[in-house]
């Protein structure tokens, strides 16, 4: 089922009634998710992110825009009239019912023409289990069950009634480093099997970028940028994006243009074509670093943490926004220990931001080879 | 926690509780238990010299007394009446409350104000509304001047009034009226404990439920019942205890006959029993006691055995 | 065209299903607003009747199709009520009763709860335990022989008789330490180290900690005072020491039933009064406190 977005909106009035300032939630949010794919909704807390989750949901109202199952229009259409499976960011198990009776439950609602025998319903719950490996627990209570059981329990519950669009909130953010990492990948793979609609939201971009088919970023209620994981964060929209984006995160310096050369302190560390003279904000990701001994840029070398397959090369510099610069450099290569490092830099993972509104300036980049 | 280098400045803190407590609540349970078992104690007559032996005379005495009898049945009557009538109009008043956001706070207030009140003195006003004032009721030329507001609102819809609680009423009549008067008393309690429960329910059972299309009939019976059963337990046990200590509220409307003009003790309760031989009868008083407790008791246990089975989570 | 038509259903189909939410969601908002309503209006009436009754004039009141509000308001019967049942005596015993258990009973409960909650010392444990296993019994099982010990001290009608046997209450003591073991011992251990004696440290640091809930014990003792009726009427009968609820019944109530009642519910007001006003302004410490004791008085 496509679901569509149109110019959604929501604001809250104020809680304190003399204040009378409105919090604008989520602001003219337009996006058409394609049928069948993973959407992670991605950015901070207090972005807006669960709440066009919840507006999607029908639990709460837009306050304007409206929002399309296929080609209907659900806007004015309560929760359970809408036929999405939402699961929570705390599960929200039913605590007195057993696995089975809390998978059964949606089932148990059906009315006239759904209604479903009690074999129909069983077999119905133990293939939701099966899929999300939880039948050997059906006769458990939640509160027997590890976070990641009660995480599968909870997708059960929401697949088992088929619903048109999958909502997942915060769905990895109760479980341990390790867990996160395998539920995340079960849940790509449960939705690959069922080809449901999912969206999920997320503030971590690691999850959001490992599973997602497309991701939405956003700030304030605003729409950052949308797009492929990987084009996101190849082509960052502006600083927000870039800084919100990857581990570790993208390193920003305080920079400047002049004569089409970009300069970092009193360096040119890269030529920019068809870039006015302006102070700028430079971002580069830590994989945009090369050794060089005759590199433009110059650090001052901190420590290098070996971490296997890649070295860390920490440093500082005297532009740097963030109190240290971090680069990823490949581990066959020599770092030399001395006082400073020189680098060289990737033009395609340097990205350069106006001062005024943060967003990108584009440059061009000579392919001299 | 610390050790005090001197012990006995604990001691000394304690000491005014401890000295009451032996003193009106250590001692009076051995003595209860030993009046009750010495044969027809009587607490007067042992200053003058009167020694008892010990036999179960007191409790068998008591069972086959008809007057405690009659106050036994009056209690479990008022029990099983009013304990589950009251808990389940509170728990409709709290869902409803809780359901709802304009005048929330103001219709909350109200439901908890008779809970500060004198039992007494309200007991007098339920009296009076009850009541019928004029010549005695049924007899010839009679001359009913008032019947009181609620025979007032009976008659305006067109009913025959009732001799509620006055001379040569009918038992039912006057169980009606107790009933009314003690659920109105329990309803603020019971409501105040369930709201409370109701507004400590994570709101995302709801919404969960509501995703999935659940009528609002199955919410609360296989949602919001379960995740209240422990306030809902609480309610009815402590509903139990204090429907089986029953005694001023009766008082309040009847007076300390216990009963209507002419027929004292038709209404009485254990309590009452056990205040009217007090004085004069300890042995039957400490007996009756001691089957009050057991039975307070034996009730409580079953309701903890009940809501454990029932509230497993 | 035949798939257009269908869109078209759909779409009718939608639109209903909204109307029909939405004027679901008005009849359960009119449904749960007039039941509501309803049962408020039925728990406020008596308090409603008192009022207006206690204003009528006796013939008014026993007109035979009521009146809804005095025609004429006679305040007199309030003095006659204040005059017949002798209230000011009642009233005056009731408050001293009331204040100075109340203050005697928040020093014992402060020490112990003090005691329980701080100190160590042999049988602790076991003494709470002991303490907490009484509260099971009901409390008529006592009376039975405190009405002889106080018979044999030579306390009947005295204040004495009023004040002491209920003094300590094992449930205040029971909220009150469970209050103090919540503020963290390392202030008392700080205190220690400062050479702060234990009285002071409980009366600067536990006590304004403990503050609502002593209120709540406060509040919830006067009221018992002023609502005890069972124990001042078997030991306090001379009218020199009745307190304010057994004057009431025993002034106003006539075995016919046919009582001044308007003068009689004057007195019941004057009684519910001071209630009234505790209630209005104190409301939020008895329902904190009630919501954790469930034992009324």
């Amino acid at each position: 089922m496509k679901v569509e977005l149109q110019n959604l909106t929501k604001i809250f009035p104020s809680r304190n009634k003399k204040s009378g300032e409105e919090v604008i939630a989520v602001n003219n949010f337009t996006f058409t998710i394609p049928d069948g794919k993973l959407i992670g909704l991605l950015g901070p807390s207090g972005c807006g992110k669960s709440t066009t989750l919840y507006m999607i949901s029908g639990l709460q109202k837009p306050s304007g825009g409206k929002i399309f199952f296929g080609d209907d229009d659900v806007t004015e259409l309560a929760a359970e009239n809408r036929g999405v499976g939402l699961v929570f960011q705390n599960y929200a198990l039913y605590p007195h019912m057993t696995v089975k009776q809390n998978i059964l439950f949606p089932l148990q609602n059906l009315k006239g023409a759904d209604k479903l025998s009690k074999d129909e319903m069983l077999d119905r719950a133990y293939n939701a289990a099966k899929l999300v490996q939880i039948d050997e627990l059906m006769d458990r209570k939640p509160s027997e069950l590890s976070g990641g059981q009660q995480q599968r329990v909870a997708i059960a519950r929401a697949l088992v009634k088929m619903p048109k669009v999958l909502l997942l909130d915060e769905p990895l953010s109760n479980l341990d480093a390790r867990l996160r990492l395998q539920t995340r990948e079960e849940i790509r793979r449960i939705q690959k099997e069922t080809g449901i609609t999912t969206i999920f939201v997320t503030h971590d971009q690691e999850e959001a970028m490992s599973i997602s088919d497309m991701i939405v970023v956003m700030k304030l209620g605003v729409v950052q940028q949308i797009g492929k994981p990987q084009e996101v964060y190849d082509d960052p929209t502006n600083l927000f994006v870039a800084k919100f984006l990857g581990t570790p995160p993208i390193n920003v310096f305080e920079g400047e243009v002049k004569g089409e050369k970009l300069y970092i302190g009193d360096a040119a560390v890269l030529d920019v074509a068809g870039v006015d003279d302006q102070p700028v904000t430079v971002g580069i990701r830590p994989e945009g670093f090369v050794l060089d001994p005759d590199g433009p840029l110059t650090c001052n070398l901190n420590s290098v943490e070996v971490m296997g397959r890649d070295v860390s090369v920490v440093s500082t510099h005297a532009a740097s926004v963030n109190p240290t610069v971090r680069s990823i450099i490949d581990a066959d290569n020599q770092v030399a220990t001395g006082a400073t490092v020189r680098y060289s830099l990737k033009p395609h993972k340097v990205f350069l931001f106006s001062k005024a509104d943060e967003s990108r300036i584009y440059f061009g980049v000579k392919s001299d080879g | 926690m610390v050790e005090s280098k001197h012990k006995w400045k604990a001691w000394l803190y304690l000491a005014p509780a401890i000295i009451l407590l032996i003193v009106f609540t250590v001692w009076p349970i051995i003595n209860t238990v030993r009046m009750a078992f010495l044969e027809g104690y009587n607490q007067t007559a042992v200053v003058g010299g009167a020694t008892y032996s010990f036999g179960i005379g007191n409790f068998t005495k008591v069972l086959e007394y008809k007057g405690f009898l009659t106050c036994l049945g009056n209690t479990m009557l008022l029990c099983v009446l009013t304990v589950p009538l009251s808990t389940i109009l509170a728990l409709l008043i709290a869902v409803c409350l809780n359901a709802i956001k304009p005048l929330q706070r103001l219709l909350q207030t109200i439901f908890f104000l008779p809970y500060v009140t004198n039992s007494i003195a309200i007991g007098m006003v339920f009296a009076a509304m009850f009541n019928m004032v004029g010549t005695a009721f049924g007899g010839e030329n009679e001359l009913i001047i008032t019947s009181g507001i609620i025979n007032n609102i009976i008659e305006f819809f067109g009913g025959v009034p009732i001799n509620w609680i006055n001379s040569g009423s009918s038992y039912a009549a006057n169980m009606v009226v107790m009933v009314v008067y003690i659920v109105w008393n329990a309803l603020p309690f019971k409501i105040l404990i369930l709201l409370g429960g109701l507004q400590s329910i994570n709101k995302q059972y709801y919404d969960a439920a509501k995703v999935d299309g659940t009528p609002g009939w199955r919410v609360f019976s296989r949602i919001t019942v379960p995740l209240l059963s422990p306030m809902l337990a609480y309610v009815v046990i402590t509903g139990f205890i204090g429907g089986f200590k029953e005694y001023s509220s009766i008082v309040g409307i009847f007076g300390e006959d216990m009963g209507p003009a002419g027929e004292p003790g038709k209404l009485n309760t254990m309590v009452g029993f056990i205040y009217d031989s007090l004085v004069t009868q300890q042995g039957r008083a400490s007996a009756a006691a001691l089957i009050l407790f057991g039975i307070i008791f034996v009730v409580t246990m079953l309701n903890m055995y009940v809501s454990k089975k029932k509230t497993h989570y | 065209m035949s798939e257009l038509q269908n869109k078209t259903m759909q779409e009718k189909d939608l639109k209903k299903v909204s109307a029909h939410q939405k004027v679901g969601k008005i009849v359960v908002k009119v449904l749960l607003y007039t039941f509501l309503i309803v049962m408020a209006l039925i728990v406020i009436f008596p308090f409603y009747f008192m009022l207006i009754s206690s204003v009528k004039t006796l013939p008014e009141y026993q007109r035979s199709v009521p009146t809804l509000w005095p025609e004429f308001i006679r305040l007199r019967n309030y003095i006659d009520a204040f005059n017949t049942g002798n209230l000011g005596q009642l009233f005056v015993n009731t408050m001293i009763v009331g204040i100075v258990s109340t203050i005697l009973s928040l020093v014992i409960t402060v020490l112990s709860a003090f005691a329980f909650a701080r100190l160590e010392f042999k049988g602790k444990n076991a003494l709470f335990a002991a303490l907490l296993g009484t509260m099971m019994i009901p409390g008529e099982l006592f009376t039975i022989t405190n009405y002889a010990t106080v018979n044999s001290l030579g306390w009947m009608n005295t204040y004495t008789v009023l004040i002491v046997p209920f003094l300590v209450s094992v449930f205040y003591i029971y909220l009150l330490r469970q209050n103090f073991m919540q503020i963290p011992n390392e202030l008392y251990l700080a205190a220690k180290v400062d050479g702060t004696s234990d009285i002071k440290y409980l009366w600067k640091v536990m006590i304004p900690l403990a503050l609502p809930t002593l209120i709540s014990i406060t509040i919830l003792k006067m009221m018992g005072a002023w609502n005890s009726y069972v124990w001042p009427r078997l030991v306090a009968n001379e009218e020199e020491y009745q307190l304010i609820t057994n004057g009431l019944r025993n002034a106003f109530t006539d075995a016919e039933g046919n009582a001044n009642i308007p003068v009689q519910m004057a007195a019941v007001a004057i009684v519910s009064f001071p209630l009234f006003l505790v209630f209005i302004f104190l409301r939020k410490y008895i329902m904190k406190g009630v919501s954790r004791s469930g034992i009324k008085g």
